[in-house]
C-alpha cells in the first residue's frame, strides 16, 4: 500500500505545481496539530486527575480556592479528556486512515489546521471556564453554552474536509476502518447538536435533561471513540502482522451491531424514567456482547499464532492491549447492565472504573500506538526515530497506572456497593471503609500523567530530528 | 443513529415532554396539593451555585425503588423519585455517583445551620467525611456594632481570631436555600404511600385516617 500522506521533509516544491506543494505541505501540520493538541490535553487532564484525588488524601487542600475545589476540577477532567483529548485524537486518527486507505491526499488541508487551532483553543477556554464555575452540570456534556458553536463550527471545518478526502479517494472496495471513521465522522455532530440543543439552548423539560445527557455520553464513549479505536484496530493490526483481516463480514456485523446496540442505554436502573426507556437500554447494552465477542474472534483468528507479535512493534503492543481493555470494559457494562448487579453496583466507583478503562485504557493506547506508526511516517523519519527506552517506559508507566486505577476503583465499587446493600451500614462508614483503594487511585494517575510526559519527550526528540533532516536536505540541495 | 434518537430523544419526549404538576395522593384527611411547586428564586439562585461547583459528581438526586438498593431503607426519601418531581428543576442534575449521599430529600432532614457548617467543614457534622470544605462560599470579617445573627458557631480549631467572626456569603446563603427546597414528599399516583399495617392498633407515626375504624 502506497504512503499518500507526504512526509513534510520530502516536499519539493518544485517538482509539483504550487497549490498541491502547500496543500501537501500543510498536510503533516495539520495532523500533528491535530495529534500533539490531543496528548497536551491527556496529559492536562491525568494532572487535574492528580488533584481530584489529592481530595481523598487531604480534603481541605484547596479549601479556599473555588477554582480548584473537587467538583470543578472533576468536571474540567472530564472536558480534557473527553474534548481536548477524545475528539481530536478520534479526528486525527480518522484523517489519516482516510488519507491512507483512500490512497489519496487531505483535502483542505489547510482548514483542518485553522479548525483545529480553534477547537484548541476553545476547549482551553472553555475548561478554564468551567475551573471558574461555568460547568453545564451535565456529566460528559460539561463545555459551557457560549463554547459549544465555538466547538461545532471548528468540528465541521475538519469533518467537512474529512469527508472530502473521503469522496475523492481511489476507487474500490471499501476497508473496514473507513466504515468507521465514516460513521464516527456523522456520530458527533448529530449528537453533540442534539445535545446541545436539548441541554442548553431549548432545554427539555424536567427529567428529558437527564435522558438526553445519558443517551450523549453513552452515544459518545461507546459508538464515537469506540468506532474510531476500532477503526485504528482493524487497520493497523492485519497491517504491521502483513497478512489480511480473517473476515470482513465480522467486522460489517461489529459496526452494525455496534452502531445500533452500542448507541442505546446509558440510563441508570432506578431512574425516575419510564421502565421501557430502562430496559430498551439494559437490552442494548447486552446486545453489545455480539460485537465484543466478534472483534474477539475476529482478531484472535487474524492474530492466530502470531501472539509473540506483542514484543515486535509497538504499535501492536499497544493496540493490542488496547483491544483487550476495551473487550473488558464493553463485558462490565454488559454485567453492570444487568439488573441484579446494577442494584448493587450502580452509583459507586464501578462505573467509573469502567470509564476509567475504556478512556484510557483502551482509547488512549489504541491511539499511542497508532502514535508510534504515523509520526516517523509524516515527518519522513524511520520508525526507529523513536528512541525505545522513552518507548518502552510509555507503554508500561500507562499500562501499569490505567491497571492500578481500575483494579482500585472495581474494589471500592464492589465494596462501597456490597456495603450500601446493607441498609444497616451507615453511608459515612461505609465510604470510610472503602476509601484506601480510592486513595490508590492517584498512584494510577501518577503514572499515566509520568508516561505521557515520557511519550512528549520522545515527540518532541522525533520532531527534532525531523527538523535536523529538514534542513540538511536544504543545505544539500543549495 | 435514528433508532437511538427515536428511541431514547423523541419517544421520551413525546410520552414525558407534556408532563403537567398533578395532584397528591389523599393520604388520610390531608387534602390533596397541587405537586410540585416551582422552587423559589433564592433555591434557583443556589442550583446555579451548586451546578458551577459540580455538586453533582459526588452526589445523586434520585431515591431508587425499594428492589433496587437500600435508598429507601436509609431513610433518603419517602419514596421513589418520579419525572413528576423534576418539573421546574433547572438543570437537572441527577449525578451519576455517590460519593457523598443522595441529597433528593435533604431539605427534609437538614437545616441552614447545619448546611453552612457542613459546607464550612463537612468534618464537623461527619468525623473523617471526604468532601472537601467549600469556605470560600464564606467570609471572616470584623464584628461590627453587633454579631451577624448569621455567624457560625465553630469549635476552637476551627474558631475565627477573636474580634472577627465567620459569615456566610450569598452564594452559600442561596446554595442553602437550594438544598433546602430539595423535597420529594407529595405521594403520587405512580408512587402511593406504604400499606397501613394489618392491625388495629393505632400505629405512633401513621396518617390521622389510620386512627379510624376499618369498614366492615
Amino acid at each position: 500500500m502506497s504512503v499518500t500522506v507526504s512526509p513534510a521533509s520530502t516536499i519539493s516544491s518544485a517538482s509539483l505545481p504550487s497549490e498541491q506543494a502547500s496543500a501537501e505541505a500543510w498536510c503533516p501540520f495539520a495532523l500533528l496539530t491535530l495529534f500533539a493538541g490531543a496528548v497536551l490535553w491527556l496529559l492536562a487532564s491525568s494532572l487535574l486527575g492528580l488533584r481530584d484525588s489529592l481530595n481523598f488524601h487531604n480534603p481541605a487542600l484547596f479549601a479556599g480556592e473555588g477554582y480548584l475545589s473537587y467538583g470543578r476540577v472533576h468536571a474540567a477532567r472530564n472536558a480534557a479528556m473527553l474534548y481536548g483529548f477524545g475528539v481530536p485524537a478520534a479526528l486525527g486518527l480518522g484523517l489519516w486512515l482516510l488519507c491512507r486507505l483512500g490512497r489519496t491526499q487531505l483535502a483542505g488541508p489547510a482548514v483542518v489546521f485553522m479548525g483545529a487551532i480553534f477547537w484548541n483553543i476553545a476547549v482551553t477556554l472553555g475548561v478554564a471556564a468551567i475551573l471558574c464555575g461555568s460547568s453545564t452540570g451535565f456529566d460528559g456534556f460539561e463545555m459551557p453554552a457560549w463554547c459549544a458553536p465555538i466547538l461545532f463550527v471548528a468540528y465541521l471545518m475538519i469533518g467537512l474536509c474529512a469527508l472530502l478526502t473521503f469522496h475523492q479517494r481511489e476507487p474500490g472496495p471499501l476497508y473496514p476502518s473507513q466504515w468507521f471513521v465514516v460513521g464516527s465522522l456523522f456520530w458527533f455532530p448529530w449528537i453533540f447538536s442534539t445535545a446541545a440543543l436539548l441541554l442548553l439552548y431549548v432545554p427539555a423539560r424536567g427529567v428529558l435533561q437527564a435522558t438526553t445527557a445519558w443517551w450523549y455520553a453513552q452515544n459518545f464513549d461507546t459508538v464515537f471513540l469506540g468506532f474510531a479505536g476500532l477503526a485504528s484496530a482493524f487497520y493497523f493490526i492485519p497491517k504491521i502482522l502483513g497478512r489480511p483481516l480473517h473476515s470482513h463480514y465480522q467486522a460489517a456485523l461489529v459496526f452494525w451491531t455496534l452502531a445500533l446496540f452500542g448507541s442505546w442505554g446509558g440510563a441508570p436502573e432506578g431512574a425516575p424514567l419510564p421502565s421501557w426507556i430502562i430496559s430498551l437500554g439494559v437490552v442494548g447494552t447486552v446486545l453489545t456482547a455480539v460485537p465484543i465477542l466478534t472483534v474477539a474472534t475476529n482478531f484472535y483468528q487474524t492474530v492466530h499464532r502470531d501472539v509473540n507479535t506483542l514484543d515486535a512493534d509497538p504499535t501492536l503492543r499497544f493496540t493490542y492491549v488496547g483491544l483487550i481493555f476495551w473487550i473488558i470494559a464493553g463485558a462490565q457494562q454488559i454485567v453492570s447492565a444487568l439488573p441484579g448487579v446494577s442494584s448493587i453496583t450502580g452509583f459507586t466507583w464501578f462505573g467509573a472504573a469502567q470509564k476509567e478503562l475504556f478512556h484510557l485504557g483502551f482509547f488512549a493506547l489504541t491511539f499511542f500506538g497508532a502514535l508510534y506508526y504515523i509520526v516517523p511516517r509524516l515527518l519522513g523519519l524511520e520508525q526507529g526515530a523513536w528512541c525505545p527506552k522513552l518507548l518502552k517506559g510509555h507503554f508500561f508507566l500507562t499500562f501499569f497506572g490505567v491497571l492500578i486505577s481500575y483494579i482500585s476503583l472495581v474494589v471500592a465499587g464492589i465494596g462501597q456497593g456490597i456495603l450500601l446493600a446493607d441498609g444497616g451500614n451507615s453511608f459515612a462508614d461505609v465510604m470510610r471503609r472503602t476509601m484506601f483503594p480510592v486513595r490508590c487511585i492517584m498512584l494510577g494517575d501518577l503514572l499515566v500523567a509520568l508516561g505521557t510526559i515520557l511519550f512528549l519527550l520522545n515527540f518532541a526528540g522525533v520532531l527534532a530530528a525531523a527538523f535536523r533532516q529538514c534542513r540538511a536536505e536544504r543545505k544539500g540541495r543549495a | 443513529m435514528a433508532c437511538s434518537w427515536t428511541g431514547f430523544v423523541l419517544a421520551p419526549q413525546l410520552q414525558l415532554g407534556g408532563l403537567t404538576q398533578t395532584n397528591t395522593v389523599v393520604v388520610g384527611d390531608a387534602l390533596a396539593q397541587t405537586y410540585p411547586l416551582p422552587q423559589p428564586g433564592e433555591a434557583h439562585a443556589g442550583a446555579e451555585i451548586y451546578r458551577a461547583n459540580g455538586c453533582a459528581a459526588c452526589h445523586t438526586e434520585m431515591v431508587r425503588p425499594s428492589a433496587l438498593g437500600s435508598d429507601l431503607q436509609r431513610q433518603w426519601g419517602l419514596r421513589r423519585s418520579l419525572a413528576e418531581d423534576y418539573l421546574f428543576a433547572q438543570p437537572v442534575m441527577l449525578g451519576a455517583q455517590r460519593v457523598g449521599p443522595d441529597l433528593a430529600n435533604f431539605g427534609r432532614r437538614s437545616d441552614t445551620n447545619g448546611i453552612f457548617l457542613r459546607l464550612y467543614d463537612p468534618g464537623l457534622i461527619t468525623r473523617g467525611s471526604v468532601m472537601p470544605p467549600y469556605r470560600f462560599l464564606f467570609e471572616t470579617r470584623k464584628i461590627g456594632l453587633f454579631p451577624s445573627p448569621e455567624a457560625l458557631v465553630l469549635p476552637d480549631q476551627d474558631a475565627p481570631p477573636v474580634g472577627y467572626e465567620i459569615v456566610p456569603r450569598p452564594q452559600a446563603r442561596a446554595l442553602a436555600a437550594y438544598l433546602l427546597s430539595l423535597r420529594q414528599d407529595g405521594y403520587l399516583f405512580e408512587a402511593p404511600p406504604p400499606p397501613l399495617p394489618k392491625t388495629n392498633a393505632v400505629p405512633t407515626n401513621a396518617a390521622p385516617a389510620a386512627a379510624k375504624p376499618a369498614p366492615k
